[in-house]
């Protein structure tokens, strides 16, 4: 919220953009909202960057956008990627995923650069916002995952450190059974600190001495200070596990612990469907891999998703990074193999806001921040595109780099294509 | 007796004679594919793309005997035909891959089945793909099941010349042998760029620079122009001096090269950019040889004219980019760009080079069609079906047999149950040469021995 005042501070002074200061009323839209499995038609008002209200009926505004009978859907939130944080994957300078020094309590927080072409790109696809996480680290729970609003903004408007991550399951360093145990003393660990023991690094520095599994890891204050966060905040753990004995085991650890546990990967889910719709354990997967890439995922199938939403688990989509976007494609392909429109839809906004404490976005409701898509057609189908895109209520420029590249090569042929646009 | 005996002998003699002379002239591992029992079947009513640019409405379609046989409307049953209502569904020829990892880099993906790469040389045209292939993979079944029939299996990228190539039908055997598209030329996979500089590069020998990757091809192609002058030099000869004369020693390596400048084997060309690109097709001039195809090209679009003036392919992601310095200038329009060059006489292909995409490639010619259209071109959805059906059937050597619903062609056919260009769209039926292997309302599908009893041993892997 602090980041946010500083965004809207930031685009009074800066921008010259109107647009902002006035009220937008889009009308004549088919509203998925997010929260409803079916559509209404209605008319939403945007004013100072938030949605103030939702109508059937008719609403004034400075501005209005006939959206024609289109769908308007919240701005898609990409579950897990690292956009923001990578490049170009084979370069290994311009990723920022990996810390040699910091395990469990790493951020990639402060490496987020709102001026990477895959904003832009995620962005004119319908993405308006990301959680951004880092590689998995050499301890079996470790790395901190922030929230991003992909508006390209310097001022970058984001929630810091909102995810823990972690992944169980086959290796060809270690039996998953050490990483189960490592998980349980570590969790252990962490429950055992209190407010005290975190004032101050030295006060760290003594707990580390005194704890042999603190020692062994080499924790540094930073890793400390995220475990007594992941417990006493009751800070979301995301951990990537697809064998569904191994989801068994981290049902297991959710009661021991009270962890507000997300399984991301979770291919064998639907063998332990029952479990973990009764645990409420939210699952991250990609509808669209069906490969079982490993041991760990013979069960991978493309009913996965509609065999998980009869089951009442809840669910959020991803698919990489430089093309998060895809996971719309893949959520095209589970409603084509069952899924219901309406939760598909979920999957790609509100189930990731309310899994992952985002309160202010992912839903087409009054008071939630404007990020919003109209579409040209239907979402789910990979071929149609976003007509606009709002971000804290700002209609946002489309022009990517790709697009860039693609008018120099197929316009203007009169001057040698340097000197084009 | 003796004399009879002797006779024998000479007889036996010039049999084990002759009986080399044709192995040796008989190409080894040969394919054994026979096809399924095919059924003979009239779909009636259907929506059709053709494969070479055409679209019928309400139109029947005849195979008989593997082949197809007529397309038009109201044809005339016969109680010997099964008839399959296509009303509000579609009909495509079988999709076909060109860019495949299947069966060398199998699922699951573990240190065992890593049979891809031959990376211990930059120079290695002495491997065939079809050596490495396991015939068990399960991604040929999920292949089968996006209404793939023919695909395309290439070694890795980490060398300068990779090795050949194999074409397939998709019907899983117990050998790579009784899959293989009958006469199906090979293919020389070539790899410019990243890859094998930055492999070799780091092991300290050459290549360790886009120079280096040119030299090396340069130098490869060299040895294989003296090798094959031997060769000609030899068999120009008359038999009686080739009896007595040197015959020159094969050579696996320069036997692959040897089949590239006799044009008998096809180059598929791993290239992304389009400056590299340009140059490849400077070192196939100076060799006299041709490149059949460019893969992945993510700046094919920089250079369109110039394929299509030098009648090369282009086979293309949708929208991959950024996971390497040469696949950053990703444009959507890409495929459309290759396509519509030289009033339309390019050559577009949309390529998988993935266990994942390979089983929707219908989907990625929607994306890469839509693409197209944003940037102003016209192109309809029967031109795009021929990025994954007649193009690549082309560029495989396989366009007379397959690619098309052309009469006499092989009927590899697929029903969708809607239009493929939507994410909706599913295979509900795949025939290959007219043999019904997958049927998606009967559950008529494939599973490889390793999907066999391996989750619960009372069932298949994966649970319809």
């Amino acid at each position: 919220m602090i980041n946010k005042n500083i965004l809207f501070l930031a685009l009074l002074i800066f921008s010259a953009n109107t647009i902002f200061a006035q009220s937008i009323v889009i009308k004549n839209a088919t509203i998925y909202n997010g929260i409803d499995n079916s559509p209404f038609s209605g008319n939403i008002l945007i004013e100072d960057g938030l949605i103030k209200k939702v109508s059937k009926s008719l609403i004034q505004g400075d501005q209005v956008i006939d959206a024609d009978g289109k769908i308007v859907t919240p701005g898609f939130i990409a579950s897990a990627t690292e956009i923001g944080i990578v490049e170009i994957g084979a370069l290994s300078v311009t990723r920022d995923d990996e810390s040699n020094v910091y395990s469990i309590g790493f951020s990639i927080h402060d490496a987020f650069n709102p001026n990477s072409t895959l904003i832009p790109w995620n962005r004119s696809n319908g993405i308006t916002s990301a959680i951004t996480l880092p590689r998995h680290t050499s301890s079996p729970i470790g790395g901190l995952g922030s929230f991003f609003v992909l508006d390209s903004n310097l001022n970058i408007d984001s929630k810091q450190d909102m995810v823990m991550i972690g992944r169980i399951g086959g290796s060809s360093s270690s039996s998953r059974s050490e990483m189960l145990s490592l998980t349980d003393d570590i969790l252990s660990f962490a429950s055992s600190i209190s407010a005290k023991d975190v004032r101050t690094n030295s006060d760290i520095d003594s707990l580390i001495d005194s704890s042999s599994i603190a020692d062994y890891l080499e924790l540094k204050p930073r890793d400390v200070k995220a475990l007594f966060k992941l417990v006493n905040e009751n800070m979301p753990l995301m951990i990537s596990s697809n064998r569904a004995s191994d989801i068994l085991k981290l049902i297991e650890l959710k009661k021991k612990y009270n962890l507000n546990l997300i399984i991301m990967g979770a291919q064998e889910a639907t063998l332990v469907s029952r479990q973990i719709a009764d645990s409420k354990i939210p699952l991250v997967v990609n509808p669209i891999n069906n490969i079982p890439n490993s041991f760990d995922e013979l069960a991978a199938n493309k009913n996965l998703s509609s065999r998980l939403e009869d089951a009442g688990v809840l669910m959020m989509f991803n698919y990489g990074s430089h093309n998060s976007h895809l996971m719309r494609q893949g959520a095209g392909i589970a409603v084509a193999n069952g899924m219901s429109y309406g939760g598909a839809i979920k999957a790609l906004t509100s189930n990731v806001a309310s899994s992952f404490n985002i309160e202010d976005r992912g839903s087409i409701s009054p008071g939630k921040v404007a990020d919003l898509v109209i579409w040209e057609a239907d979402p789910l189908e990979p071929s149609s595109m976003p007509e606009k895109v709002f971000i804290n209520g700002i209609d946002m420029d489309l022009t990517t780099r790709s697009t860039r590249l693609r008018d120099r090569y197929t316009k203007n042929f009169d001057k040698p294509n340097t000197y084009r646009n | 007796m003796m004399h009879k005996n002797n006779t024998k002998l000479i007889l036996l003699t010039a049999l084990i004679f002759i009986s080399n002379i044709s192995l040796a002239e008989k190409a080894p591992f040969e394919s054994s594919y026979e096809p399924l029992p095919s059924t003979n079947t009239i779909f009636r009513n259907a929506n059709i793309y053709d494969g070479e640019g055409n679209e019928f409405s309400e139109t029947d379609l005849l195979i008989k005997d593997g082949k197809i046989i007529a397309m038009g409307t109201d044809l005339p049953g016969s109680p010997e035909f099964i008839e399959v209502d296509a009303s509000g569904k579609w009909i495509t020829p079988g999709i076909i891959d060109i860019h495949s990892h299947m069966g060398v880099y199998s699922a699951p993906s573990v240190s065992s089945s890593s049979d891809g790469n031959e990376s211990t040389s930059p120079i290695t045209a002495d491997v065939w793909a079809e050596h490495s292939i396991w015939t068990q993979d399960p991604q040929f079944a999920l292949a089968l099941k996006g209404g793939v029939t023919t695909f395309h299996v290439l070694p890795g990228s980490a060398n300068l010349i990779g090795g050949r190539g194999v074409t397939a039908k998709n019907l899983q055997r117990n050998t790579i042998n009784s899959m293989k598209f009958p006469n199906a030329p090979h293919t020389l996979k070539m790899a410019c760029g990243e890859n094998p500089k930055r492999v070799y590069g780091n092991r300290k020998q050459a290549p360790s620079t886009r120079m280096g990757n040119i030299a090396g091809y340069r130098k490869a192609w060299i040895e294989a122009e003296s090798y094959l002058s031997r060769l000609d030099e030899y068999e120009s000869k008359s038999d009686e001096a080739k009896e007595i004369g040197y015959k020159p020693k094969r050579d696996l390596e320069l036997e692959t090269l040897a089949g590239v400048l006799r044009g008998e084997i096809l180059v598929h060309n791993h290239c992304y950019r389009a400056g590299e690109m340009a140059m490849m097709i400077d070192v196939a001039k100076e060799f006299n040889y041709k490149i059949t195809a460019f893969h992945h090209a993510v700046e094919a679009y920089k250079i369109a004219d110039l394929l299509a003036e030098n009648n090369i392919c282009a086979a293309l992601w949708a929208d991959w980019w950024g996971f390497k310095h040469e696949a950053y200038d990703m444009v959507q329009a890409n495929v459309a760009i290759v396509d519509q060059a030289r009033n339309g006489t390019g050559c577009a292909i949309v390529h998988s080079d993935s266990e994942i995409g390979i089983q929707h490639l219908n989907q990625e010619a929607s994306k890469a069609l839509s693409a197209g259209l944003k940037a102003g071109y016209k192109i309809s959805k029967a031109r795009a079906m021929k990025w994954i059906t007649s193009n690549p059937a082309k560029a495989a050597g396989i366009y007379e047999e397959t690619g098309s619903l052309q009469v006499g062609k092989n009927a590899d056919v697929v029903l969708w149950s809607q239009n493929p260009f939507s994410v909706y769209a599913l295979a509900e039926k795949v025939y290959i040469d007219g043999a019904l292997a997958f049927d998606k309302e009967k559950g008529l599908v494939p599973n490889s021995d390793f999907d066999l009893g391996i989750l619960n041993p009372t069932k298949n892997r994966i649970q319809e």
